[in-house]
């Protein structure tokens, strides 16, 4: 289910980053406990809450006493923010090196570019 | 439960088992035991739940002596393969017994672990596959309850569906009634995920103990043209070295901070994770080390995956 | 300390099929002879030659197995020490009662088929009616045999091969009762009657060396017992 590319704990959590941006859990919605994300990943509680613990430090979640976690109403949107800004270091750099690497002329690059727009 | 150890000592006959071990886990977790055949795994659970004494150092459970000391040792229990609380008749006579001498046992949950690992309860134990009288101990041994519970590779006989819902099982039941837990295992990659700090020991020492994400955080693959990994891992714990060709990946042992990191960048080198196994493999001496037999676990693929660049 | 409910009930349960079993068997022999050739003895003297295997298999099972997981359920070699000292206090008196019911089913037998119940050995008894003097020799056999059982075994578990040291001490321990008792029921060969106690024989002597032995027996093997480590490999 994971791979050993990067702690489980950051991968649980780019999962629900993942799943706040395409609004499957919307702003002030109940994210599922730590304990139900451990038993579903089959990982220690404390590796779920971790997940949990930094995105309450991202701002992605909030805690209420008691209760559990809930998504912050504005994550969506701060998250957009954060992918918009690296969107051309993490996403339009490589696509480029890559397109030089196997010899893609960047006017094609360009060309496919406006032709998905155009659709 | 609280454990200490201090320069733990246990010798019989010629052997010694644990040499000098001074170990301190603070309790409440998942513990993760990982050693290689022979490293002493099996003697520290024995002295931890008094099967054994000690030949020096000492040893506290909640800041108490164990041997021989029913105060603690009524709340300890260790499942091991040799079969102790299950070789007496059948699942019925280890239940009848387990239930008259566990303080915190749950009869109506051994009944539905039995039902879950498809144990006969009328079936003589020795009668019983191997995977069979595995599942039989670890049902003793979840529904013992026991505030400090320890498994030795007890579940390894066990085949892979099994396996899965022990693992479940246990998880589900230390989120319900949390304890101590520790497991030794084999199995690196399937269990680790389970554990919150893992203790690794060699030839009756400790080699490391971390939170499971320490650990792991702890070990990086580098791998780059042969040159710059050099240049880059000179003067940082090495554990090993492979090469494809013009490529090397080092397997780098400590804290990178951010300057190192961007240094790496900067010279075209790829920082990837070390899967847990790997980093026991090589913590512990890696295959040929002298006086350990070699185990047999080791993946070459598992360290090619995590020596690939991105 | 606790009371040994379960120790004791596993062993008396399986003890009483046992002894029904045997009863069948012994029966069927003893029917065979009547039927081909002459039975004018007593048949459950002979056949009880062999329930005192049993106890010292008891006493074996008692220190490998029952140790081992009454430590492995957290329990300690103290608790488990005195938890079989009144197993063996109570279990040996069972038996003794069952061997003795044995004796009265076939003297009840024997007297419907009008056969003489003739004893071959020598006993504490004269008559196998002779209720309280039948039921006080087989105690004290069963009990001595458990507790050289126990300490056989014990040495055995802790030392493999060594134990084999332990036997002599062991057999000691049987002869001692013998001597008592005034029986000769081991029937070894030469020493059998070398080193039997010839003492004069009284009940009173009987039952204190016996009560000695089992005190002894339960000591020697709690001085094994005490701090012995539980084996990591099966044997």
């Amino acid at each position: 289910m994971f791979d050993d590319r990067s702690p489980i704990y950051r991968q649980i959590a780019e999962r629900i980053k993942a799943d706040v941006l395409s609004e499957a859990l919307k702003g002030d919605e109940q994210v599922m406990s730590t304990n139900q994300y451990a038993a579903f990943y089959r990982i220690n509680p404390a590796t779920a809450a971790k997940a949990f613990q930094q995105l309450v430090e991202e701002g992605v979640l909030y805690k209420k006493r008691g209760i559990g976690m809930f998504v912050s109403p504005d994550a969506r949107d701060m998250l957009r923010a954060e992918r918009r800004k690296s969107f051309f270091t993490d996403r339009v750099d490589p696509m480029v090196a890559e397109a030089r690497a196997v010899g893609i002329p960047l006017e094609d690059v360009i060309e496919r570019i406006r032709e998905l727009e155009g659709r | 439960m609280r454990i200490e150890t201090e320069d733990l000592v246990l010798r019989y006959g010629e052997t010694t088992a644990i040499d000098g071990l001074t170990l301190e886990l603070e309790g409440g977790k998942i513990y993760g035991l990982l050693g290689r055949n022979g490293s002493g795994k099996t003697s520290l659970l024995s002295i931890l739940a008094a099967f054994r004494r000690q030949t020096a150092g000492s040893v506290r459970i909640d800041g108490r002596p164990v041997f021989e000391n029913a105060a603690v040792t009524s709340r300890i229990s260790l499942i091991r393969d040799n079969g102790e609380t299950v070789d007496i008749g059948t699942a019925e006579d280890a239940i009848f017994f387990a239930e008259w001498l566990r303080p915190d046992w749950d009869g109506a949950y051994a009944r539905s672990l039995l039902d879950l690992f498809g144990i006969d309860p009328k079936k003589n134990v020795k009668e019983m596959s191997k995977g069979q009288r595995s599942a039989l101990g670890v049902v003793i041994g979840l529904a013992g309850r026991a505030p400090l519970t320890m498994f030795d590779e007890s579940y390894l006989g066990m085949d892979a569906p099994s396996r899965q819902a022990f693992y479940d099982a246990l998880l589900a039941d230390y989120m319900a009634h949390p304890r101590t837990i520790i497991m030794s295992t084999h199995l690196i990659e399937e269990v680790s995920p389970l554990f919150e700090e893992v203790v690794i020991i060699d030839r009756g020492r400790l080699v490391a103990h971390e939170e499971s994400h320490t650990l792991l955080a702890r070990g990086t693959a580098v791998t780059g043209p042969v040159a710059q990994v050099e240049a880059f891992t000179a003067g940082l714990k090495v554990l090993g070295t492979r090469r494809l060709g013009p490529t090397a990946s080092a397997m780098v042992y400590g804290d990178l901070d951010d300057a190192r990191r961007g240094q790496a960048a900067a010279a075209g080198l790829d920082l990837g994770p070390i899967a847990m196994q790997d980093l026991f493999v090589h913590l512990t001496g890696g295959p040929g080390a002298p006086g350990a037999p070699g185990t047999g676990e080791e993946s070459p693929a598992a360290e090619l995956r995590t020596g690939e660049t991105r | 300390m606790r009371f040994p409910t379960r120790l004791l009930a596993a062993n008396a349960y399986f003890a009483l099929l046992l002894f029904a079993g045997y009863v069948v068997v012994v029966a069927v022999i003893a029917a065979g002879v009547a039927v081909f050739g002459t039975l004018s003895q007593s048949a459950w003297e002979a056949a009880v030659q062999l329930p005192r295997w049993y106890a010292l298999f008891t006493g074996v099972a008692l220190v490998r197995q029952y140790l081992p997981m009454y430590v492995a359920h957290g329990q300690t070699r103290r608790q488990f020490g005195a938890q079989a000292a009144v197993t063996v206090a109570l279990f040996a008196p069972f038996l003794s009662a069952l061997i003795t019911l044995g004796y009265l089913l076939e003297a009840l037998v024997y007297n419907l088929a009008g056969r003489p119940q003739a004893l071959d050995k020598v006993h504490l008894f004269t008559e196998p009616t002779q209720v309280p003097l039948v039921f006080v020799e087989y105690l004290l056999e069963f009990v001595t045999w458990i507790v050289s059982g126990t300490f056989i075994g014990a040495g055995f578990y802790r030392w493999e091969g060594g134990g084999l040291l332990l036997i002599p001490v062991g057999i000691g321990l049987l002869l001692l009762n013998e001597g008592a008792v005034g029986t000769d029921h081991l029937g070894l060969p030469f020493i059998g009657d070398r080193l039997a106690l010839d003492l004069p024989h009284s009940l009173g002597l009987a039952l204190g060396v016996g009560a000695a032995t089992f005190v002894l027996g339960l000591a020697l093997t709690w001085s094994i017992i005490r701090d012995m480590p539980i084996r990591n490999r099966k044997s």
